[in-house]
């Protein structure tokens, strides 16, 4: 045995995140964890990494027991890991990022920047060999900036790597590099966590599956023999039921949001659709497509230079996304963490925020009148929360997500663009989230759905728009569409 | 009977939690010990007299720290607040000498006349998307600079007899200045906390981007928050000046740390986003109290700046520890 964490426990004021919770690793081996958001993955994978101390429990490394007082103990043991969130220093070459704070020294003690990137470029090349190693980390795309990471956690000399939902930011090619790098780690005797919702690619990579739940160990599956379906069984809890679909037919004639001919400089052109009322028009495009550009203009964030927008049959500057708001129209943006919630602020007040003006009363805002109508959208979107005065981030990824739609519920916006609203968001909230929407689209709201997994577009979209590298490509209903017709579209 | 005492014990555990979460909790602590300290020590510390000095000293450094701290909850800094005062100040002095205006319209136009000038910091920063840092370094230059200009460093006085009560006079033994310290905290953090623009204030320094986002224009919030800065500088000037009967040139010197002090002592966060008004007013009034212990307890007053330092060290521990 490698790696051995036995009986761990760990509490965060009232949350019990673990409860005893063993998990090993064998060399070479691709070890998954699986659970929903909340289940503990992080926390356990933080606990072996040396991040999080554990309440209870032990570590054994080759059968010796150890303790991680940092990750800078976890390392010289051997364990390193490829976060979820980006914490790149974007000033830095991606060469010094990799080797941050193992820089080679040479002579006095000063850096030798030779050695030093030579260093970089061969555990970069690793992974993947179009990235410039000379280039700032803050130039390069999301996908990049992963990949980058996940080269900075192999530069440790790790035999035991911690991947934590490594290919949620990665376009497919991205992933394939990832694999191929994965397979060949683990293929020369070394080990892997890795952490992902996306359960196929689990069954291609790993040999062994635990399951997580509320904070405990559930069961231990074998990918040879399990099913999809039996991964989410125990992940849940009880089976989940897929969304169904719903006729073309039932779209309103009445056009809500009609776009024609909008370009912005370098991020996409010659944009036409209209948007229906009730209807959901997906955006399928991979990084890159222009798709959450697009998405930002119509909010008004940035200005089109070309083209027209009528929303409610009307045309007219937006300049900002009050504007946009002012006329019924929301964007749901991608990063949830930087431009979605508010983390000092309370729940309350994070789904509140856009509707203040609403609650005013001789005394200034009445929040606790707020409180009922919160309260509504918390039971209608079943959003998991102990008290409306926690901080939002007290909540998991998928419940934030949440929160943030009903914010723009409570402002009774009529066209929502959400921007890959379930990204990094366990099975069971996205399909709580989607069958909201789709209650949401049958009484009225039309929905802008843009997302990179080309199912999940098909599976709630009447229509789908592809767009490619800042084109958009033609429309086709959803019903009866596969992936490799979308991919075919794009690549036209 | 148990279920009863069991929530009243509840309740008592709540409320001390929610004390403890709150960002003015140690300033209010350590306000409350040193002045028992004092009473225990320096019994002429509690007369009415020495009380109303104490007051009425945080009360001019206050109401700076007053419009610092909404510069710093949307994650700024004014470095230009002392000059703004003083360069006040003189204008204000130079209206009551060189015009026949009425004494009592002074106060207000020199406020406003702050708030224009906090108002060039504001174009700077929010439409120009400057550094305020950077912006205000300049600006503190440029407002201290004509300061000197105006009064070539000759002070201007006498300001007259009906001006003089707004330093001077008091409200049913309160000094005027206090009043106004007192009730401009009481309106703010009235406004702070229950009006749109106090939420998107706390909205804007928490998460800029998102701030935009949920439909806040960003650049009329900071734009304000910079004239409001300007505005109780001028106020604290003018009151100033009236006090010494006197507008001069050193106005305001000193009072840009102890204002960005009493924000950061009383739990305001220089990252934006957290704080209130009552930590601040609390901050202002230890500083005060701080200076005047020293004074009563024949400490030489060469230590006062060091044992200041000493207390923002002492209060960013506890802070620290506040939140483990």
């Amino acid at each position: 045995m490698l790696f051995e964490a036995q009986g761990i426990s760990k509490t965060f004021g009232v949350v019990r995140a673990l409860s005893n919770v063993s998990v090993d690793i064998e060399r070479g081996e691709v070890h998954a964890i699986i659970g929903e958001n909340g289940a503990g993955k992080s926390t356990l994978m933080g606990v072996i990494c040396g991040k999080i101390p554990p309440d209870t429990g032990r570590l054994f490394r080759d059968g010796r027991e150890c303790a991680f007082a940092s990750p800078r103990d976890a390392q010289a043991a051997g364990i390193a890991i490829a976060p979820q969130e980006i914490n790149l220093v974007p000033a830095l070459t991606v060469a010094e990022n990799i080797v941050l704070g193992a820089h080679q020294v040479g002579g006095l003690g000063a850096i030798d920047w030779r050695a030093t990137h030579a260093v970089a470029v061969r555990h970069l090349h690793e992974i993947d060999d179009t990235i410039d190693p000379a280039m700032p980390a803050g130039q390069l795309s999301k996908a990049e900036q992963q990949l980058v990471q996940i080269a900075r956690a192999a530069a440790t000399n790790a035999n035991i790597l911690i991947f934590d939902e490594p290919t949620a930011a990665l376009t497919s090619r991205e992933t394939e590099k990832l694999f191929r790098f994965m397979r060949r780690f683990s293929a020369a005797g070394n080990s892997i966590f890795y952490i992902s919702h996306r359960l196929d690619e689990i069954l291609a990579l790993s040999q062994r599956i635990t399951v997580l739940r509320d904070g405990a160990f559930i069961t231990q599956l074998d990918p040879r023999t399990t099913s999809k379906d039996e991964m989410v069984r125990h992940m849940a809890g009880r089976p989940v039921l897929p969304a169904a679909h719903r006729p073309l037919t039932a779209i309103a004639e009445e056009v809500v949001l009609r776009v024609e001919g909008l370009g912005r400089n370098h991020e996409f052109r010659d944009i036409s659709f209209d948007l229906h009322k009730g209807e959901v028009l997906g955006i399928a495009g991979l990084v890159g497509s222009g798709r959450t550009e697009l998405g930002k203009c119509l909010f008004g964030v940035t200005r089109s230079d070309a083209g027209s927008v009528e929303i409610f049959g009307e045309r007219g500057m937006i300049s900002h996304p009050a504007d946009a708001i002012a006329r019924g129209l929301v964007y749901l943006p991608e990063e949830r963490k930087q431009e979605g919630i508010f983390a000092l602020l309370s729940i309350r007040e994070n789904m509140g925020i856009a509707v203040l003006d609403r609650f005013r009363s001789l005394l200034g805002i009445n929040f606790a009148q707020m409180v009922g109508e919160v309260q509504d959208y918390v039971l209608r979107l079943k959003i998991k929360i102990g008290s409306q005065d926690d901080p939002i981030t007290s909540l998991s990824g998928g419940n934030q997500q949440k929160v943030i739609i009903g914010r723009w519920l409570m402002k009774r916006s009529r066209i929502l663009i959400l921007d890959e609203p379930t990204r990094g968001i366990d099975v069971n909230a996205k399909g709580e989230i989607q069958a909201v929407l789709h209650t949401l689209a049958r009484e009225g709201l039309s929905i802008i759905y843009i997302s990179s997994e080309l199912q999940e577009v098909i599976d709630v979209s009447d229509r789908i728009l592809v767009m490619h590298e800042g084109v958009g490509k033609g429309i086709v209903p959803a019903a009866g569409t596969k992936q490799e017709d979308l991919l075919a579209i794009a690549m036209e | 009977m148990t279920s009863v005492s069991s929530t009243g014990l509840a309740k008592r555990a709540n409320w001390l939690a929610r004390f403890r979460k709150w960002e003015a909790s140690g300033v209010l602590i350590a306000l409350v010990v040193l002045c028992l300290v004092l009473a225990f020590m320096a019994p002429a510390f509690l007369s009415q007299y020495n009380l109303s000095v104490v007051a009425r000293q945080a009360s001019f450094v206050g109401l700076v720290a007053l419009g610092q701290t909404l510069v710093l909850l949307i994650g700024g800094i004014d470095l230009s607040v002392g000059a703004i005062a003083g360069l006040s100040a003189i204008v204000g002095s130079l209206m009551l000498t060189q015009t026949g205006i009425n004494p009592y319209l002074v106060l207000p136009l020199t406020a406003f006349f702050g708030m224009l000038l906090g108002s060039i910091n504001g174009f700077f920063v929010a439409v120009l998307r400057l550094n305020p840092f950077i912006v205000t370094l300049a600006s503190w230059e440029i407002f201290a600079g004509m300061t000197l200009l105006i009064t070539r460093g000759v002070p201007i006085r006498p300001l007259g007899e009906s001006f003089r009560i707004f330093g001077q006079g008091s409200i049913l033994g309160v000094p005027v200045p206090v009043v106004i310290f007192l009730a401009a905290g009481a309106i703010l953090t009235f406004v702070l906390a229950r009006t749109r623009f106090g939420r998107n204030v706390y909205a804007i320094g928490g998460n800029k981007e998102a701030a935009e986002l949920v439909g806040i224009r960003t650049a009329r919030v900071e734009f304000l928050v910079f004239g409001l800065a300007g505005l109780f500088a001028a106020l604290a000037g003018i009151l100033y000046a009236s006090r010494m009967d006197s507008g001069q040139p050193s106005v305001g010197e000193g009072w840009l740390m102890g204002a960005i002090t009493a924000a950061i002592i009383g739990g305001t966060s220089l990252k934006g986003g957290q704080g209130t008004i009552v930590g601040t007013v609390l901050g202002a009034l230890l500083m005060a109290v701080l200076a005047n212990g020293i004074v009563l307890m024949n400490v030489s007053g060469y230590w006062e700046r060091i044992i200041v330092g000493a207390v923002v060290l002492i209060a960013i521990l506890v802070d620290l520890l506040r939140r483990r």
